[in-house]
């Protein structure tokens, strides 16, 4: 890891209502990277990558990215400042047609130029929603349902991209063509952040992990160093 | 009842369909939004009506000057209301009930400021055109068609903007999921205050158009948010397409009810054919069924 890490989360501390959710969480992303965040349900993992984007309230703690601190800026300005996130269950407009969810993608001001470039562009990505485009988002399958939602978060051609469980629910070939995508997204340039409850699923495209038990991190470091690692088999395993 | 009569009975009825469904798709249109039900929705009615009394009668403003002008007043005290009332209770701990409340008090506040600001007199507004439309048999004033016509470009517009503007996709974006819109760059804070004013500025149109056949007094929005419910049942709670063809059918079945009953018999008819949808579809005639 470089030493001006891209994205730096320093002492995050999370409630919900009085609950507290998340305990001094701290995490670095350079450059290019794929770091996932790993735990078991309920560890905290989405709220991670929630608090990053400020759906949740943080109470303490500091976003930085790109030398900037980003702590207080609201959810829907996140994409002028180059991160753009896929919601766990994929979350489209289900009403609106796969075009529609695509081009939304582009809402923000910041980001409205070339619109039309950025659509060729996640369109050869996906050739499937080009042809599908004046389908309702809502009435396709699953794999293509998050098709549509990568396709939508790279509209704002985000320099990071945050991933809340991007293989939850869907069919093991469907979770290897999203892992396909996943590498070809990095291979253009932007850096993921992800969780999974899988480690082992999650080394298949991450440079190094995070893992997260009871709304602590408790172990971070690279695949196999965290696939071999006592402490995963604890937290997952229970011995 | 002759086939003239009848045939007129039922243009009646989409003349004044097409103002219930004015009404209804405000209320649809906020409640698809933000799940908020607004029982000060028929104020927004009233007080258009008197922004066209005061701008029409009183200053004596042209109509086509006075009544874009009280649709952009409505439309501005909308976005107040919203700013500072809703905007504080919305996304709380039982904001659900919290707003219903907090509309209801909002009705009886602005009744009552009405009443205080206006007096209690019914105030009406000359007829904007006169003269007849006769074709064959069919006689209909001018100023009827003249509200159809409004309000029927009024709703078009209004699905044109939802279907192809940036607002309008912002708003149906941000009806299906706020967090998903907010990830995209949309500012749901800024859509849920322009969206209360666009219903307010939908209320206005309805009651410019209404005013020169009904009067205007503090208590005139009551029975237009009572019709304004029905529309919205029928069509299904907070969809604009079926709040539109809720407003029509219910003004057609209103008006041919009457013609064979007579016209007490109004409400009971309107409220009969609401109860009647709760029973046998309570999610609508034109709303889909949850699964």
């Amino acid at each position: 890891m470089s030493d001006t890490p891209m994205l730096r989360v320093e002492n995050l501390d999370v409630f919900y209502g009085s609950y507290q959710v998340l305990w001094d969480v701290g995490l670095e992303l350079g450059n290019d990277e794929v770091v996932a965040v790993l735990g078991p349900n309920g560890s905290g993992k989405s709220t991670v990558l929630k608090a990053i984007m400020g759906l949740v309230p943080i109470r303490s703690g500091r976003v930085i990215f790109e030398g900037e601190d980003l702590t207080q800026v609201p959810t829907h300005e996140m994409v002028a400042h180059g991160i753009s996130m896929v919601l766990e269950r994929r979350r489209l407009f289900t009403n609106m047609t796969v075009r529609e969810n695509i081009l939304l993608g582009a809402y923000h001001k910041s980001v409205a130029k070339d619109t039309k470039a950025r659509l060729e562009w996640v369109e050869s990505l996906f050739p499937i929603l080009a042809e599908r485009r004046d389908q309702i988002a809502g009435k396709m399958s699953g794999g293509e349902q998050q098709m549509v939602a990568i396709a939508r978060s790279l509209m704002s051609k985000p320099r990071l991209l945050l991933m809340d469980e991007p293989y939850l629910g869907l069919a093991p070939k469907i979770v290897d063509q999203i892992v396909q995508i996943i590498r070809k997204i990095n291979s253009e340039g932007i850096a993921i952040l992800f969780n999974e409850q899988n480690v082992k699923l999650s080394f298949g495209v991450s440079d190094h992990g995070y893992l997260l038990e009871g709304g602590r991190m408790v172990l971070s470091g690279t695949g196999d160093e965290m696939m071999n690692s006592d402490v995963v088999r604890r937290v997952y395993l229970g011995v | 009842m002759s086939i003239y009569l009848f045939i007129e009975q039922i243009i009646n009825g989409l003349i004044i369909g097409s103002t219930y469904a004015l009404i209804g798709s405000g209320i649809a249109l906020i409640y698809g939004t933000m799940r908020v039900l607004n029982l000060a929705h028929g104020e927004f009615y009233m007080l258009g009506g008197y922004f066209v009394f005061y701008l029409a009668v009183t200053m004596g403003l042209a109509p086509w000057i006075a009544i874009p002008a009280a649709v952009f007043g409505a439309f501005l005290l909308g976005m107040a209301i919203q700013r500072t009332t809703i905007h504080f209770l919305f996304g709380r701990e039982g904001w659900m009930f919290s707003t219903i409340a907090a509309t209801l008090g909002l009705s009886i506040f602005l009744q009552n400021a009405a009443l205080l600001l206006f007096g209690e007199q019914f105030q009406t507004v000359p007829y904007y055109i006169s003269g007849i439309v006769e074709l064959g048999q069919i006689r209909i004033p001018a100023q009827r068609i003249l509200i159809f016509v409004v309000a029927m470009t009024t709703i078009g517009a209004m699905t044109y903007m939802l279907k192809y503007t940036r607002l309008g996709w912002a708003i149906r974006a941000t009806s299906q999921d706020r967090d998903a819109a907010a990830v995209v760059g949309i500012p749901a804070e800024r859509i849920y205050m322009i969206t209360f004013g666009i219903a307010a500025a939908l209320g206005a149109i309805a009651a410019a158009m209404l005013a020169p056949i009904y009067s205007i007094n503090p208590w005139s929005g009551l029975p237009i948010l009572l019709k304004g419910f029905v529309v919205v049942i029928l069509g299904g709670l907070g969809s604009f397409p079926g709040a539109i063809a809720g407003g029509l059918i219910l003004g057609v079945v209103e008006a041919v009810g009457v013609q064979i009953t007579s016209s007490e018999w109004r409400d009971v008819i309107s409220f009969g054919l609401m109860i009647a949808v709760i029973w046998w579809r309570p999610w609508g005639l034109f709303g889909s069924k949850p699964s």
